[in-house]
């Protein structure tokens, strides 16, 4: 939140995410039901770049702390970070700096390549990085050992994967739409 | 946007918001310390009958606790299914302990009196220039946007619904992409402009 251009940035993202969890569920045309929270984590993290995601999100996970509903399903206060599946959330943090970062490397891309490089680090900052702190967190909640929650959260990466293509093509949509939006921009 | 705060006077809403944030980050340590499974339920007992003290204003987030309890249900069966009976019991209950707690301050405190605390707790960081006060600006700025946008969206979706005859669902995500990135150039325009860049 350094200069007052971000924090608008930064303010109006994360109400985005916060809309994106308001919106009901969406069924994808074969089937898989899919909240749209993570796809705007995923979309942050692409579209402003890792120091203004982890913002966006840091101020997000503030204002459900302190007790907005903004979590899918109007859920919120300092409940949601006492749940087993609170891992995810410092995941979101974490993964959408993760996935800022990794498309700041790819910036340059255009066309097909915009599209593979908004995918793959769709992938990096919302599947790996946040599965990853998802799984720590279920170990350390639900005392479960590495392979058993793995194995508990496998079951939603297919939905995440659909997820990371429509972030992809998204993001292609948006710079296409919007030529004046940089990627390379912190 | 509303709080999940519950206007509902109970006892609990006499207590400093500070307090019960003290005292919610020092029985949430003790959670963790405690494994043993008769001190867990005894320690569960006591805070369900804290709950149940207040009454309507808690049961109101019957919904959050609902779907905790199905996850601690499921993790406590996982265990006893695999022969630590123990941990399973001592880990469910941790669960709906922790989150019963967490819920009682939810309901029982206002936005603006945890605010306050949370910008208290940060000012030391005002020394090396982190601007504290700008956490409630951009809370303000993120709910109002978030209205603004759920109505942009409910006018695109009714927009498709007339061409199509059906909920444009994922087909709308890109304009209201679009929209968004169009309203933060323009806010922060108006921003820099009032508060300088």
């Amino acid at each position: 939140m350094t200069s007052t251009r971000s924090l608008s940035y930064i303010a109006l993202f994360a109400a985005v995410i916060a809309v994106f969890g308001l919106i009901p569920k969406i069924d994808m045309p074969f089937g898989v039901p899919i909240t749209l929270q993570s796809l705007g984590i995923m979309l942050v993290g692409c579209l402003l770049g890792p120091k203004r995601a982890f913002y966006t999100v840091l101020l997000l996970l503030v204002a459900v702390a302190l007790g907005l509903p903004l979590l899918a399903g109007g859920r919120g206060g300092l409940a949601v970070f006492t749940a087993p599946s609170a891992g995810f959330l410092l995941g979101w943090l974490l993964g959408a700096t993760a996935c800022g970062w990794c498309m700041r490397r790819m910036a340059g891309a255009t066309g097909k390549g915009l599209l593979a490089a908004a995918f793959l680090s769709s992938i990096i900052g919302g599947i790996v990085v946040m599965y990853a702190f998802g799984i720590l967190g279920l170990m350390a909640m639900a005392h479960l050992t590495f392979a058993q929650a793995g194995l508990a959260v496998l079951v939603f990466i297919p939905g995440d994967l659909v997820k990371c293509a429509l972030c992809a093509l998204l993001v292609h949509s948006v710079v296409r739409g919007m030529p004046s939006w940089r990627l390379d921009r912190d | 946007m509303r709080s999940l705060y519950s206007p509902r006077r109970t006892w609990l809403h006499a207590v400093p918001a500070w307090l019960k944030l003290l005292a919610l980050s020092l029985a949430g340590t003790a959670l963790v310390l405690i494994d043993d499974v008769p001190a867990m339920g005894v320690v569960t007992i006591v805070v369900l009958a804290l709950f149940i003290s207040l009454r309507t204003a808690a049961w109101q987030q019957w919904k959050t606790l609902r779907s905790l309890l199905i996850a601690a249900s499921l993790i406590a069966a996982f265990h006893w299914l695999t022969g630590h009976a123990a941990l399973g019991i001592a880990s469910g209950l941790r669960i709906m302990a922790a989150a019963m707690l967490a819920l009682m301050l939810t309901v029982s405190t206002r936005f603006d009196d945890l605010l306050a605390v949370l910008e208290t707790l940060l000012s030391p960081l005002r020394r090396f220039g982190v601007p504290t006060e700008r956490i409630a600006l951009a809370i303000g700025l993120m709910l109002r946007f978030a209205e603004n946008f759920l109505s942009q969206w409910q006018r695109l979706d009714d927009a498709y619904r007339v061409r199509t005859g059906r909920s444009g669902s994922w087909r709308l995500l890109a304009p209201l992409a679009i929209r968004a990135l169009q309203s933060a150039e323009r806010v922060a325009d108006a921003l820099a402009a009032r508060l300088g860049a």
